[in-house]
């Protein structure tokens, strides 16, 4: 990346290392959310917080460059209707909601042992990610916007476990 | 069992209504919302406690049939109350950013425009 | 496929919202999305009117189907029974048509693709509440619905009040689920489970613990905080007053009426505590006061919406009240009065709405004449405004009088004169309502037209529709009340004193018998509704009635004399009848003289409103001890 201040090096430095750390360790505690403690929320804020080190380094244009609003918004309702439709598995198949229709593969301790229950938390480690990201994108642009510019509505609301 | 969890959370919880009673700075309020929510998480963690249990997690094998475990339906219910407090949290922070913006103090007795 | 109808009307709500996201910036994608959701929402609850409410079938569901293991619950639990599907019609019938009312509305505001996604949460939350049956299930669909009420709340960027509201309301709203989750974990301490069924077959009243009563305590008051109970009404009248008007027909109609679901839960079927007769004065005591204070707090107003939102809750406190009674004709007249009160007040919150969308401001003294303009909207809020003053044909008439019956009935067979004095608060408060819908319509329908509305148009036809239907029923309702009651509320009502059976549905057969062996029995449900009208009773009631206004009188003619007399610009033209080129007085004066007989209550009560935020905390705190005190001595 251009530097084209010295006097934050340190702190550029620093979060040039450390965004690649954080990422895979967010996606370990999501990916194995069934079988050691962790899950989809705990991971998805994990994750997240790439935005927050972006911030503390490059200051809002930076993140604003890297990061685009419009798909973390998009992505963080199309992980919502991914677990609605995985929960609807079960109606479809016959039995009640949230039933764990895909359960009878493999042993306890494998990722794929548990079914309906390892896609249903992607799909909230996912919706957790990016709603956790667009909302630190939300804060940080409602405090370094001009007081000409107009600042987005920043109210999200709901969630979904 | 577990009397210093107990005390400890009830202190929370009665520290966390003073500060939302008398405090007039908005950023105080919600942080007296945060403290009111510590304390019911260190509460309802602390309920489903068993002496001498150990984790309920079934890897590895650790676990055996008829060995004593710890109730992991409060830890269920700790985390969704965390996630909702931090919603909490984050809706609050922004409301006051907003109002900021709009009346231009911080003080919660100046924030009165509505009354009667 | 019927067991699966609740889930589905609640998940259809949420994965429009998202789905709405997705599609939202354009209009035609965003109104089909919306239209389809609630119109499947409603389908889905009418289509099990008959198996529940006709048959008497209770609908038990279990989420992945974890059902009970040798007598314990430990899965999710949804159970429907009458008294569910009556507050789930309700709400999906207000959901419906204020969606439909706002697809025009919100073409004032910006961004409406947010609009529609936090109305759906909303609407997918308080169906999830009203049709759960596991505690804290119920508790996490409270949250997502204060959120998104919270949202919709500060959503106008253009009033500079909403935020203060929704900050408001986002305080004493969480402090209202904090007392509900802190009920819950000590509710779980004790039974080890969180189904409603299984914890109303361990807990009964005799054996209960003061963990116990602690935990009714704080179950109690934090449901009453959602309902808007009196001392956490200030936030209401804000945040109704605050909120686009769709919205403000769905926290006054349908939010509330969740707060009063829980309360009925939490009283009747868990903890089975309103056999007691203590328990029955504690909350028509907290009835009466929500009753008269709210409505006189009214009387001040000078904002169209913030006057709607005190009589709100003022039918809010006529609804707690005839549920304290706890007899058959008690609950009943409560339940019709839950529902005539979503359709009138959501017809009049939608009225005002038509009037903010026509001329731009919703204060009492810059708007008049009106009707002239705008006949239909006025007649409908003629309409509106004769249901909630209690006058035949229409609804309120019919719930109204069920109430004074019941209250009246209760005096008489406990001979308590108690009971008594709450009819005569009941039909002051309706009096007094009568009078605020007149000076209402005076300001803003009838009288002279101001210069600078003379351009006002009618309301546009889609935002009419729903209000006609809105109207056509509360017509409906109020002139069959006989159906209403065979299909609609006798089934609830034989559903809310029969927590035998919703404990067998869930849990299997003899569960009931086996845990329940000692336990207050509750009233039988007599059906003799003949309608006992007594000359001797309303005589004696006329002679209360009297007496009470003398003793006032008598008491308040200390106030009088120019030594006390303020000075008010208004007061040599109502008083001593002098000529005044520059009076200001204007329609909303109407009822001035009475207004200033009384000022120093007034100003009382208007300083004790005073807006600042700890105020509320602090009022909401004392209450909570209060109320823990009182289960504590008398249960």
């Amino acid at each position: 990346m251009k530097n084209t201040d010295n006097s934050d090096l340190i702190v550029k430095c620093l979060a040039d290392k450390f965004l690649p750390l954080s990422l895979v360790l967010g996606l370990y505690v999501i990916l194995h959310g069934n079988i050691s403690p962790g899950g989809g929320f705990q991971g998805g804020v994990l994750v997240s917080s790439a935005v927050l080190l972006l911030y503390l380094a490059y200051g809002y244009k930076g993140a604003a460059a890297t990061i685009s609003g419009k798909i973390l918004h998009k992505g963080e309702a199309f992980g919502a209707i991914c677990y609605i439709v995985f929960a609807m598995l079960g109606i479809f198949y016959g039995f009640n909601f949230c039933r764990n229709v895909l359960f009878s593969r493999g042993e306890i301790g494998d990722i794929w042992s548990s079914g309906t229950i390892a896609l249903m938390n992607y799909a909230v480690g996912l919706k957790v990610l990016t709603g956790v990201g667009f909302l630190l994108m939300l804060v940080i642009g409602l405090l370094a916007a001009d007081p000409a510019e107009k600042a987005p509505d920043a109210s999200e609301g709901g969630e979904l476990k | 069992m577990m009397l210093v969890n107990y005390i400890g959370a009830v202190l929370l919880l009665a520290t966390g209504f003073y500060v939302m009673m008398t405090k007039e700075n908005i950023i105080k309020i919600v942080i007296g919302m945060g403290i009111i929510d510590y304390g019911l998480n260190l509460i309802i963690v602390s309920i489903g406690f068993n002496e001498g249990g150990t984790a309920p997690i079934f890897t590895m094998s650790e676990l055996k049939p008829g060995m004593y475990f710890v109730d992991p339906v409060p830890q269920a219910l700790t985390l969704t109350s965390i996630v909702i407090g931090a919603c909490v949290t984050a809706m609050a922070l922004t409301l006051c950013i907003k109002l900021y913006e709009e009346y231009g103090t911080l003080n919660s007795s100046h924030i009165r425009r509505l009354r009667g | 496929m019927i067991q699966h109808f609740p889930i589905l009307s609640i998940m259809v709500l949420f994965l429009g919202a998202f789905l709405v996201v997705l599609v939202g910036r354009s209009r035609i994608a965003r109104t089909a999305v919306v239209s389809a959701a609630v119109l499947t929402s409603f389908a889905l609850m009418v289509a099990l009117i008959k198996p529940v409410m006709i048959d008497g079938q209770i609908i038990s569901y279990w989420m992945g189907n974890w059902a009970p293991v040798s007598g314990y619950a430990i899965g999710i639990g949804i159970e429907v029974d009458a008294l569910s599907l009556f507050f789930g019609l309700l709400v999906s019938l207000a959901v419906m048509l204020s969606g439909f009312y706002s697809f025009k509305y919100i073409t004032q505001d910006d961004s409406p693709d947010l609009f529609f996604t936090l109305y759906l949460m909303l609407a997918g939350g308080v169906m999830g509440i009203v049709l759960s049956g596991d505690l804290f299930n119920i508790f996490v669909m409270l949250e997502v619905m204060t959120f998104a009420a919270v949202a919709l709340t500060a959503f106008r960027s253009w009033n500079p009040n909403a935020r203060e509201a929704a900050f408001k309301y986002l305080v004493v709203g969480s402090l209202g689920s904090t007392f509900v989750l802190l009920g819950t974990a000590l509710v779980y301490g004790q039974c080890h489970t969180l189904n409603l069924a299984q914890i109303s077959g361990l807990l009964s009243v005799n054996g209960i613990n003061p963990t116990m009563t602690f935990a009714f305590a704080l179950l109690f008051t934090g449901f009453g905080v959602k309902a808007f109970m009196t001392p956490f009404h200030p936030i209401a009248a804000d945040a109704h007053a605050a909120a686009p008007s769709s919205v403000s027909v769905l926290i006054s109609g349908v939010f509330t009426k969740t707060g009063v679901y829980g309360i009925i839960r939490v009283s009747y079927f868990l903890f089975k505590s309103m056999g007691m007769s203590s328990m029955q004065t504690g909350l028509v005591f907290i009835g009466c006061v929500s009753m008269f204070v709210c409505v006189t707090m009214a009387l001040n107003q000078h904002d169209f919406k913030r006057l709607l939102a005190f009589h709100s809750i003022s039918q809010i406190g006529y609804i707690l009240t005839s549920l304290g009674l706890c007899s058959a004709i008690g609950i009943a007249g409560g339940l019709y009065h839950a529902i005539n009160h979503t359709l009138f007040k959501g017809l009049l919150f939608l009225t005002a709405g038509a009037v903010l969308y026509a001329t731009g401001t919703t204060k009492l003294e810059k708007l008049g004449g009106l009707a002239r303009r705008m006949p239909q909207t006025a007649a409908l809020f003629m309409v509106g405004a004769f249901s909630i003053s209690g006058i035949p044909p229409f609804n309120g008439f019919v719930s109204k009088w069920m109430i004074y019956q019941a209250a009246y009935e209760k005096a008489a067979e406990t001979g308590s004169i108690g009971y008594a004095f709450v009819t005569v608060i009941a039909v002051v408060t309706s009096v007094l309502t009568l009078a605020s819908f007149v000076k209402v319509g005076q300001s803003v329908f009838f009288g002279e037209l101001p210069v600078e509305l003379e351009n006002v148009k009618e309301t546009p036809l889609s935002m009419r529709i729903p209000m006609w239907i809105m109207a056509a029923l509360c017509l409906l309702t109020g002139v069959l009340p006989g159906l209403m009651q065979q299909y609609i509320i006798n089934p609830a009502v034989r559903a809310t004193l029969d927590y035998k059976g919703y404990i067998d549905a869930m849990m299997g057969e003899g569960y009931a018998a086996a845990h329940l062996a000692d336990t207050v029995p509750l009233a039988e449900a007599k059906y003799t509704f003949a309608g006992a009208w007594d000359p001797a009773f309303w005589l004696v009631l006329f002679v209360i009635v009297l007496l009470g206004v003398t003793v006032a009188m008598m008491i308040g003619k200390s106030g009088r004399g120019a030594a006390t007399a303020i000075a008010d610009d208004k007061h040599d033209t109502f008083f001593g009848g002098e000529k005044n080129t520059f009076s200001q007085v204007g329609g909303g004066d109407l009822f001035w003289g009475f207004k200033y007989n009384f000022r120093r209550y007034l100003n009382v009560m208007g300083n004790a409103h005073s807006g600042v935020v700890n105020d509320y905390v602090t009022w909401g705190v004392i209450d909570l001890a209060l109320i823990i005190v009182y289960c504590f001595i008398f249960m």
